[in-house]
């Protein structure tokens, strides 16, 4: 295979491509559904294919095929070039590349417990076991559970004109559990999520009570919330928010493609003083484990921690070999694929605001009335206006420095730029325990986000009633 | 195809190959798909991409438990080893006496004009051509506009069989023209978007959604925060349109037999005020979300789902009708999911603008998600485009501003749906007033 990715890259350029790069990539994954005590749901996928990118003076183009034929990646070659010069006069902004030392790699992580080496049969014993752990924690009260998981491989080798071969391979493993409790009024749902880089071990280090459990006690306690109240408030961040406020907030913002297009705020502000003294963002794929991490972009670049915000000023953008070629610097790795039937764009990985001195307790006591936003569930931004929303599955009310009643189905909208620089306390502590998949221009990127906890004032909250 | 099987054959073969292996209930879906894409960014080309692609689904029930495996292209080995892996899957998953049956099969309906022989047959130049055609009408308005977006197109044809003795062919096209703008005085930002889609080229103005897109950016300009308050919320198009897709998302009978839904114990009461009905139909003339039957091979039906404020239906599949003893309303999916089709809202006495001209003070939110929490029904959201209105007049876009509140208490405060409503392929958007909304503002 890696002798077709080689000499489909060598056509391209025969034929005319500036630059080519041709990626082959093998997907597997298995999943398991258990709903009210039955594995009634299995699944398996696979997809296989050929990707080919050619550069044709100033326009890309790229074209893909399902299969691994020499015949079809020969017709990928033509299209893509074809593709590129039917566009080519009306190129705005010229496309380029980055001029890198060619690299021959390869990186094959193993899992620890690869897929096929633990029986289906004791996959759904261990998802039971999470949801009876939830059931027998919440009761009658748990009317619907779901826990599902699933682990795949992905085998990708990337050739470009260069000169760069790299083949690597990695395999995920994801597992979530829902719980939903009702006290015959409402219903609330407790939702927890585990992901790895990384196998079937995940079900190993997943304990029932750390996973089925938590997630009834969050619904049960969910029951017993109120609605939260509407208005500005001085607000904490679990961690779990605060990975949603790096990731959503500033992370989009600082990806090179978007800020090149002008499409970020934060285009023309390298250097700038951007964040409170004492924040630090970085955006790193190298973390053993963590579910963003990867060894080599879909581009051939190395992995490598990446510093956006540097106490407080912006120091760096996620490039891929485009953009680094644009804002004359390094790639960073950042150019990732979902499949064989993408191109690269930039992405992140694992993103992270850095440990600060501040105890949480300490926090709580200097607020005299404010909302601790905990369980982050989901976010969204918008780039252009600089605007991001954060949701909070659950938050407590804090009154005169100590938490207060529980409170439910909180969301923020803020401007990123006012929302950094208004961080005023940067807790002690640090989780990064966000594992999903980040959705840009209909391709999804494994990822994950975190940090500790953070104290920002004047925040809009959702509420049902101004008080 | 000329010089292969066909998709029909393809999915017949696996049925009897799971079947002999096993197999109780079994339904394969093959098919193909051919698309090309053009990406403008900074009001200019950035790539044009290509792809085609086929695959193959094959789900298989054993003692009610459900094995569903996928592979991509057409590779006889891969396919025969997918089949065995949906067979053994099956065989580990715990029986479930809940399952009842797939579809037998039924007259197919007739559903015209869901594949256009022009779309199958645009070369790339003329996708370029109408990103080109794009970028030069938004220039023309507006020569420092920052336009970024999507045209693309998409060919397909499928096919679907089953134990159950269906056999079925499908082939349909779509277009689509999705342009955002941004607009730049001084310091000041407006952003917006704006698409077009459709089956058919002849259905759509996809030459002027930038237009609209520099228009609605236009307007965007100047944002101010407000106060907060309990105010009107008039929903535009747009934004009616998800707030509706939400509601009957959750009337989705898997959803509540399960107990996990806000409607759970709601059939056949009020959910709302009696302005409202919406009907979901899969079967418009070249409807985008139209076609003669679902993914289980269930033809499709138009089905009231809410009518003068009262949910009378749900939307079944195979496995939540049989567990109901009632019938499939044909909002299967393949893989064993329910998914809406066009919806299709009755339309009110009065036009948009007089709705509008009689609200004291409010918002009206020009598109934007008022996602619900699909279990508590809790709303807690963003106003991401949104104005100001005041004795009804719309004066300012609004900054910094959110909403919340219980889309059951929502929805008994819905006053007024609009005469008037966008139109696209199949579907019908009007605006949506309701009164006495909390709004989080920061002035």
């Amino acid at each position: 295979m890696e002798d077709l990715a080689r000499t489909i890259a060598d056509e391209a350029k025969a034929r005319g491509a500036a630059f080519a790069d041709v990626r082959i990539l093998h997907r597997r994954s298995e999943s398991i559904m258990v709903q009210d005590g039955r594995a009634d749901k299995l699944s398996a996928y696979t997809d296989r294919g050929i990707g080919v990118r050619v550069l044709v003076g100033r326009c890309w183009g790229f074209a893909s095929a399902d299969s691994l034929e020499r015949s079809r990646a020969e017709k990928c070659v033509d299209d893509a070039l074809a593709l590129a010069r039917a566009s080519e006069a009306f190129v705005s902004d010229p496309a380029m590349v980055a001029a890198v030392e060619p690299v021959e790699a390869e990186d094959f992580r193993e899992a620890e417990i690869p897929s096929a080496a633990m029986p289906v049969k004791e996959k759904i014993a261990r998802c039971l076991e999470y949801e009876h752990a939830g059931r027998a924690a919440g009761g009658q009260a748990i009317v619907n559970s779901i826990v599902s998981y699933a682990d795949g491989s992905r085998e990708e080798i990337l050739a470009n004109t260069a000169g760069t071969v790299v083949r690597t391979a990695v395999s995920r493993a994801v597992a979530s559990c829902m719980m939903v409790a009702s006290d015959g009024k409402t219903l609330q749902r407790g939702l927890e999520h585990r992901g790895i880089v990384g196998g079937a071990e995940l079900l190993r280090q997943t304990e029932p009570e750390a996973f089925g459990e938590q997630a009834a006690k969050k619904a049960l306690a969910l029951l017993a919330a109120k609605p939260a109240p509407a208005g500005r408030f001085t607000v904490i961040f679990h961690p779990s928010i605060t990975g949603l406020l790096v990731h959503e907030a500033l992370g989009h913002n600082a990806e090179a493609d978007a800020v090149w297009a002008g499409q970020s705020i934060l285009e023309g502000r390298l250097g700038e003083t951007l964040a409170a003294p004492g924040v630090s963002i970085y955006d790193d794929s190298t973390l053993p484990g963590e579910f963003g991490s990867y060894a080599y972009d879909s581009e051939g670049a190395a992995s490598r921690r990446r510093t956006i915000i540097d106490n407080g000023q912006l120091v760096g953008f996620l490039h891929s070999l485009e953009t680094a070629a644009k804002f004359k610097t390094d790639p960073t790795g950042s150019g990732r694929a979902e499949s064989y039937d993408c191109r690269p764009i930039v992405r992140m990985s694992n993103t992270f605001m850095g440990r600060g001195t501040v105890p949480i307790d300490e926090m709580i006591r200097g607020v005299d009335r404010g909302i601790y936003l905990m369980d982050g569930h989901w976010g969204y931004v918008f780039v252009q206006k600089g605007q991001f929303i954060c949701h909070a599955g659950q938050a407590r009310m804090i009154e005169r420095g100590r938490l207060g009643e529980p409170l439910r189905d909180v969301s923020i909208s803020s401007m990123t730029l006012d929302t950094l620089k208004k961080i005023d306390a940067v807790g002690d502590d640090f989780e990064m325990k966000m594992p999903g998949m980040c959705g840009k221009e209909g391709q999804t990127a494994p990822t994950d986000c975190g940090g500790p906890h953070v104290r920002v004032g004047d925040v809009v909250v959702g509420g049902h009633n101004i008080e | 195809m000329s010089d292969k099987i066909s998709y029909l054959d393809v999915c017949a073969e696996c049925v009897e190959k799971a079947v002999r292996l096993g197999a109780e209930w079994c339904d394969v879906s093959a098919g193909a798909a051919r698309d090309i894409s053009v990406t403008i960014e900074k009001s200019g080309i950035k790539t044009a991409d290509a792809g085609q692609g086929e695959d193959v689904a094959i789900r298989v029930f054993v003692k009610g438990g459900m094995g569903y495996a996928v592979v991509s292209g057409r590779d006889r080995h891969d396919i025969d080893s997918t089949v065995e892996r949906a067979v053994a899957l099956a065989k580990e998953a715990t029986p479930d006496p809940d399952f009842k049956r797939l579809p037998s099969p039924q007259p197919a309906a007739e559903v015209e004009g869901l594949f256009d022989d022009r779309i199958a047959g645009m070369s790339v130049e003329e996708v370029v051509r109408i990103a080109v055609a794009n970028i030069e009408a938004a220039k023309a308005m507006e020569p420092e506009v920052n336009l970024s977006g999507h045209v693309s197109i998409s060919v397909g044809e499928g096919a679907l069989a089953s134990s159950a003795g269906v056999r079925l062919e499908s082939r349909g096209t779509e277009i689509d023209a999705d342009i955002e703008a941004l607009v730049k005085r001084g310091s000041d930002t407006g952003y917006f978007y704006d698409f077009d889609f459709g089956r058919h080229v002849a259905d759509c103005r996809l030459e002027a959604v930038s237009a609209s897109a520099v228009t609605g950016a236009r307007r965007f300009l100047g944002a101010r925060r407000i106060h907060s308050g309990r105010m009107t919320l008039v929903l535009g198009p747009l934004a009616a349109y998800g707030f509706l897709g939400g509601i009957v998302g959750a009337a989705n009978a898997e959803s509540i037999q399960r107990g996990r839904s806000y409607l759970c114990g709601k059939v056949g009461e009020k959910i709302a005020s009696k302005h409202l009905t919406i009907v979901d139909n899969g079967l418009m003339p070249r409807g985008v979300r139209s076609g003669a039957h679902d993914g289980e091979g269930t033809r499709r039906r138009p089905l009231v789902v809410v009518e003068n404020g009262g949910l009378v239906s749900l939307l079944h599949n195979s496995y939540t009708a049989g567990k109901a003893c009632a019938e499939s309303t044909g909002h299967g999916t393949h893989s064993g999911g329910i998914a809406p089709t066009n919806l299709r809202p009755a339309l009110g006495p009065r036009p948009a603008a007089e709705i509008i001209k009689e609200v004291k003070e409010g918002i009206y939110l020009e598109s934007g998600e008022i996602r619900a929490d699909p279990a508590s029904g809790d709303i807690s959201a963003s106003i991401d485009f949104g104005f100001y209105v005041k004795d009804g007049e719309i004066l300012y876009p609004v900054e910094s501003a959110m909403m919340g509140g219980n889309i059951l208490d929502l929805l008994t405060r819905l006053d007024a749906v609009s005469s008037d409503a966008r139109l696209e392929p199949g579907i019908l958007m009007p605006t949506l007033r309701i009164q006495d909304v909390q709004i989080a503002g920061t002035e």
